[in-house]
Formats: C-alpha cells, sequence, structure tokens
C-alpha cells in the first residue's frame, strides 16, 4: 500500500501473494491463534459444566447413586497432585527451554508423561471401580455427565502425552528449531490449561458433590 | 505479538519460563486444594459455609494458576492473550449461569421432588377417581 498515485502497476507483474516472512511473528501469531483455539475448548467445557449444573439436581439421580456414592475426594486429591506435577515438570521443561538445554527439555517432558501417565492411570482406576460396582454411565443424569466430564478431561490429557511424545521425537531431529520452539511454546499453553481445567472439574464436580 | 528474531529462544513467549514461579504456585495449589478436601472430608462446617470456601478457594487458585502457568498480564507479549481470556469469562459464566438458572425454574414448575412427591402421591391416593378414567 506504499505505492503513489503517480506509480503505475502492472498487474501481470504484480505479486499476488508474498509467501516470504518480513519481520512476522511467526511464533507469536501462532501460539496466539492457539490460544483461541484453548478458548474455543473451555466453551466446550462451559457446556458440559452447565449440564452438570442442569443434571445434577436430585431427581436426575434417578434413585440410584448419589455423588457421596460415587466420589471419593482423597483420592480425588491423589489425581490432582499427579496432575499438578506432571504441570511442574513440563514448566521445568520450558526453563530448561530458555536456558537452551535440550537435556533439561527433554527430562521435563519425560517427566510430565509420567505424572501425566500417572494422572490418567489413577483416573482409569476410578472409573473401572465404579463400573465394577455397576455405577455406569446410562444409569442416570447425574452419572452420564459426571462420566462424560472427567472422561472427556482425561481425553485431553491422552492427546497432550501423545503430542509430548511427538515433541520428544522432533526434538531430538530437529533440535530448537523454529517449528519445533512453537510447537512447545502451544504444548505448555495446552497442558498448563489442563491443570486450571481440573481445578473446576475437582472443586465443583468433586468436593462440591460429596457437600451436596 | 510484534516481536521478530532470528533465534527462536530469544522470542519473548519463551523467555517468560520461570521455574520459581512453577514451583510457587504448585505448592499454592497444592496446599490450597488439599485444604479444601480437608475441610470437606471433615465436614468441618455447614453445607453452605464449605460450598461458599471451596468456591473461593478455587478462584484464588485458578487466579493464581492463571498469573503463574498461563502468563495472564499486560506485557507487550501477553496483552491480547489476557484480553481475549477476559472477554471469555462472561460468555463462560453466562453459559453456565443462564443455563442453570433456567432449568433451575424448569424443574420447580415441572418436576416433582422428594420433598414435594410424597404429599402429592399422598393427596392422589385419597383422591376420588375421576370418572371415565378407569384402566
Amino acid at each position: 500500500m506504499s505505492a503513489s498515485a503517480s506509480e503505475t502497476i502492472d498487474p501481470a507483474q504484480a505479486p499476488l501473494w508474498d509467501r516470504n516472512h518480513h519481520g512476522h511473528d511467526v511464533i507469536g501469531t501462532r501460539t496466539f491463534g492457539f490460544w483461541l483455539y484453548m478458548l474455543s475448548d473451555a466453551m466446550i467445557y462451559a457446556a458440559l459444566f452447565a449440564s452438570f449444573g442442569v443434571l445434577s439436581h436430585v431427581m436426575n439421580m434417578a434413585g440410584g447413586p448419589m455423588p457421596g456414592d460415587v466420589i471419593r475426594p482423597g483420592y480425588a486429591y491423589g489425581e490432582t497432585l499427579a496432575l499438578f506435577t506432571s504441570v511442574l515438570a513440563y514448566g521445568y521443561a520450558m526453563a530448561a527451554l530458555r536456558r537452551g538445554r535440550a537435556g533439561g527439555v527433554a527430562g521435563g517432558l519425560l517427566g510430565a508423561m509420567v505424572f501425566g501417565a500417572a494422572f490418567l492411570g489413577l483416573v482409569g482406576k476410578d472409573l473401572g471401580d465404579l463400573f465394577a460396582l455397576g455405577i455406569t454411565p446410562e444409569r442416570s443424569g447425574y452419572l452420564s455427565i459426571f462420566f462424560t466430564l472427567v472422561i472427556y478431561h482425561a481425553l485431553h490429557i491422552a492427546v497432550g502425552l501423545l503430542w509430548m511424545l511427538v515433541s520428544l521425537v522432533q526434538l531430538a531431529r530437529e533440535g530448537f528449531s523454529s517449528n519445533v520452539v512453537y510447537r512447545l511454546v502451544n504444548l505448555k499453553l495446552f497442558w498448563h490449561f489442563q491443570a486450571v481445567v481440573w481445578v473446576f472439574v475437582f472443586v465443583f464436580v468433586y468436593l462440591q458433590g460429596v457437600i451436596a | 505479538m510484534t516481536h521478530s528474531a532470528d533465534n527462536p529462544l530469544e522470542h519473548p513467549e519463551v523467555q517468560l519460563a520461570d521455574g520459581r514461579g512453577y514451583l510457587l504456585v504448585y505448592l499454592f495449589s497444592s496446599a490450597l486444594l488439599g485444604a479444601a478436601t480437608w475441610l470437606v472430608a471433615k465436614q468441618a462446617m455447614a453445607p453452605l459455609g464449605l460450598f461458599l470456601l471451596t468456591t473461593a478457594l478455587a478462584g484464588v487458585v485458578v487466579v493464581a494458576q492463571g498469573v503463574f502457568l498461563l502468563h495472564m498480564e499486560f506485557s507487550e507479549t501477553q496483552r491480547w492473550h489476557t484480553v481475549s481470556l477476559v472477554l471469555f469469562i462472561p460468555l463462560f459464566i453466562l453459559t453456565i449461569g443462564l443455563s442453570s438458572w433456567m432449568f433451575h425454574g424448569l424443574y420447580r414448575r415441572t418436576m416433582l421432588t422428594p420433598r414435594t412427591a410424597a404429599p402429592a402421591a399422598a393427596a392422589s391416593a385419597g383422591a376420588p377417581a375421576m370418572p371415565g378414567m378407569d384402566r
């Protein structure tokens, strides 16, 4: 848009699309785009929490198990600690990235994967125990949304673990290339956002379920 | 959002990482949610008090994590992340709040809760059968 009115532009020669980056902040732009995607994902959580608010009405227990029969607060706190420790490990991976230490990044990612897998294992055992007792999602509206919320969050954790595995391979192959770095930054957003969402799940579904 | 660097490690979003802050918020969040768990497990106060206290603790933990984990602040790098989150929060609250409010009203008008079901059942048992309703 810098051409003056007196200049003429030959349409046959004018580039329609400039494929080179001229000072364009690729990492910042992609990270912000991914952040907006995370917020749209959070709107799905909002819909699930709204459904939980609706379906946790006593009539939606349908004469089946009550929240107090399904929830073990101490056990859920163990899940919380596993996830928070995984998030801390990923934070240390980012601190190592800041210093350019590939070994520290790989170690942090591995630590995050171990504790993330522990979280998934704890959630899996918790839900498996409920299934063994005949407490299944189709038993009542409350159980449907309880299982949906917990499993939806657990799916995010599973995707994050897979993403970390891919990141480890890319880190080994490419080192700290621009692509690897922005993906690690986006994964940090994703992983740390799961900890924030878990606070909502833990407090509003688990703890306040027992209170109710 | 306006940064350009040849070395990706020098990018401000990478330089935001702070190991000490991550450890601090880990300890803080774990302690507060541990306290909330203990209070609930022990039923340390009335249900309404527990509800309000656990909500407040969750709010404090979420804010702390927003600041230390997600780096929600108004630096040039993070400004638009923070603005988008601030604009998102009312949508999040409205989605949950309005849905719950609408269904709360619906339940009150259309569903028999256990508290109201017993008197209603007793009343219908004692009522004479309506003509033409024999099955």
